[in-house]
């Protein structure tokens, strides 16, 4: 009955504070009558009214949508084969080169990744604008997809596979009626952690973004650097929400899927 | 063909093998799995692949599989050249360790799955569904998902999705592995009424002794990518050709000796365990002086607290261990030499007069046609 002790509570109570104060304060502040982001005056939703009417943010948003949308889905197609390959071939020569190039996004320092792409483009001559941000994101949060899939793929029974082509299923056939199917959760949670990374990505974006493909935290970023404001807090408080709900669902999917895998 | 060459096609020659494996050979990298192997087997049998583990008896089946391809030789299903055909078009089924059943199908489906590979019409593929659960009792089961079922439903799931095909031969890799004692006691028999029931050629893998008896119409023990012994049940448990068999299937007691010749009673070896000459029936062809073997199953060697009234045979010892088993009970006796030999009696007295306990005195004693004589 240790359980709920004083050093317990208080523990989580810091703990959560500690993490979550500026959040709630921020969507607090968001419902803030008064344009002064420290003084309550009464709630209202009057800066979300306000934020549907700045072309700026609805543009930036728009961009930041389909730049998250492309990204995660082509980073999920090539980080679920990336990962596939990594755990289906088993030895390959190279196979460590490559697995350490899968692997160096995640360990890199954002600022480095950022630049680098930026000088990629640069050297190709790519103007930059959506297609660069695009491909700079999918860069990134391919790795992370593969991870995903790589682990799912580590608890794998392979006689899966075996028994479908022993049933006369052909190689490709097994992979779209079973593996496939069998892993589309994890698929499905790669998609939406690249989604969520590259909705709240600000310093690769501002390496690679050129004119007129000003993501959404790069527009808040600008903004707040005139100072700060509600319409700012309310934004923020949209993304907060499509990032928790895009991580809640994520850990969902793979809470069920060990649940499915233990039973079987 | 007539009935009686059915039993035991293998000792009839004009019998045609319905699978021929012929020199077959497979290397992993310099680790050679399958050494130069040959083996056939005959319509309708029901083969057990029999020894440790990596002995290379899964590397074999996966091999009649086809997910293996051999570096060596060839495998002839009913005539016809398999070795060059992918899995997926081979006429043979698998039934897997792990079962391998689709998790996210429902066991109707899982068994359907390779009919509709077929493209069969529906109405076949509905009837032959229902017909296989039925057969293996789980038409209850059949909206279940593999993940609702217990290890028993998922053995017959597993068995009966790779029957579904109707298939020339069906592989079974440690069908019985996961279940418990009890259910996996039950399932052997099912399976054999199975086998009967379809005409199916069923091969076997499988490392429970035990299993390999009670359902095989042959065993093939292997060793080290080997074949050493292929015969039938009895013949590989009261005749195995070395001690290595002898060993592997069931316990066995083995005197090491020196031949010294033949007389009326039989084969003479001078071992170390016994001060007089021991006896067995069976004859050996080998020079005098050579070292041989005499193997005694437990059950064979008889305990008792009185001199058996013969003059040869007759060991002297102590109880050290007495394992109760209910219908039988297993004694180790140390004889005066320090070796430990093991010996199985039934307890048909109930009360405890007759019983033998921790410490006696007793005399082991055998017939000499229950001794095999072994020469490696």
């Amino acid at each position: 009955m240790t359980r709920f002790s004083k050093f317990n509570v208080s523990a989580i109570i810091i703990g959560f504070t500690f993490l979550y104060l500026p959040i709630i304060l921020l969507i607090l502040f968001s419902f803030n009558e008064s344009r002064l982001v420290t003084v309550w005056a009464g709630f209202s939703t009057k800066w979300y009214v306000e934020l549907m009417q700045n072309q700026g943010i609805k543009d930036a948003a728009w961009v930041t949508f389909k730049v998250a949308f492309i990204s995660s889905s082509v980073a999920t197609f090539l980080g679920t084969i990336a990962g596939l390959v990594m755990t289906r071939f088993g030895k390959f020569r190279g196979r460590t080169l490559f697995s350490g190039m899968i692997y160096a996004p995640m360990v890199m320092p954002e600022v480095i990744l950022g630049l680098s792409t930026l000088l990629t483009f640069i050297t190709l001559a790519i103007d930059r604008g959506v297609l660069t941000v695009t491909l700079a994101h999918i860069t990134f949060s391919m790795c992370y997809v593969s991870v995903i899939i790589q682990s799912r793929m580590s608890s794998y029974d392979d006689s899966i596979n075996e028994a479908a082509l022993d049933l006369g299923c052909t190689p490709f056939r097994t992979f779209l009626l079973i593996t496939f199917p069998i892993i589309l959760p994890a698929v499905v949670s790669g998609w939406l952690l690249s989604f969520t990374m590259s909705l709240d990505d600000l310093v690769i974006a501002s390496f690679t973004s050129g004119p007129g493909s000003t993501t959404l935290p790069m527009k808040i970023y600008s903004m707040v650097r005139l100072g700060v404001t509600p319409e700012i807090n309310a934004v923020s408080t949209i993304l907060v929400g499509l990032v928790t709900a895009g991580v809640i669902t994520a850990s969902l999917i793979g809470k069920r899927q060990r649940q499915q895998l233990a039973q079987s | 063909m007539t009935e009686t060459t059915t039993t035991e096609p293998w000792l009839d020659s004009n019998q045609k093998p319905y699978i021929q494996i012929e020199n077959v050979t497979k290397k992993f990298g310099d680790f050679t799995a399958i050494d130069n192997l040959s083996l056939n087997i005959y319509k309708n049998e029901f083969f057990s692949l029999l020894g440790p583990s990596g002995c290379g008896k899964t590397t074999l089946l996966r091999m009649l599989a086809g997910f293996e391809r051999f570096t060596e030789g060839r495998v002839l299903v009913d005539g016809e050249d398999i070795s060059e055909i992918p899995p997926h078009l081979r006429p043979i089924n698998m039934m897997f360790q792990s079962y391998a059943l689709f998790p996210h199908m429902t066991v109707e489906k899982n068994i359907a799955f390779g009919l509709k590979q077929d493209k069969l019409p529906d109405n076949i593929i509905n009837q032959r569904v229902e017909e296989m659960l039925e057969l293996v009792e789980l038409t209850d089961f059949a909206k279940r998902k593999p993940g609702q079922l217990s290890g028993g439903q998922s053995q017959r799931v597993a068995l009966a999705r790779s029957l579904a095909k109707q298939p020339k031969l069906l592989l079974l890799d440690e069908p019985l592995g996961a279940l418990d004692k009890r259910l996996r006691e039950q399932t052997q028999f099912e399976l054999m009424d199975i086998q009967e029931k379809l005409e199916v050629t069923f091969v076997i893998v499988t490392h429970d002794q035990e299993e390999a008896m009670t359902v095989s119409s042959r065993i093939g023990v292997m060793d080290s990518g080997k074949l050493i012994q292929v015969a039938t049940p009895t013949q590989i448990y009261e005749a195995p050709i070395n001690r290595e068999v002898a060993d592997f299937i069931g316990d066995v007691n083995i005197f090491k000796g020196i031949y010294k010749g033949q007389d009326e009673t039989g084969t003479q070896l001078l071992s170390e365990d016994s001060k007089s000459i021991i006896y067995a029936t069976q004859k050996v062809d080998v020079p005098v002086g050579n070292r041989i073997w005499f193997a005694l199953r437990p059950e064979k060697l008889e305990i008792t607290r009185k001199l058996p009234e013969v003059d040869f045979n007759i060991l002297k010892g102590k109880i050290e261990d007495i394992g109760y088993g209910g219908s039988f009970s297993t004694y180790h006796v140390k004889l005066e030499n320090g070796r430990q030999l093991t010996a199985i009696r039934a307890n048909r007295e109930r009360t405890a007069e007759h019983h033998l306990t921790w410490g006696d005195e007793v005399y082991l004693h055998w017939a000499p046609h229950s001794a095999v004589v072994l020469l490696s």
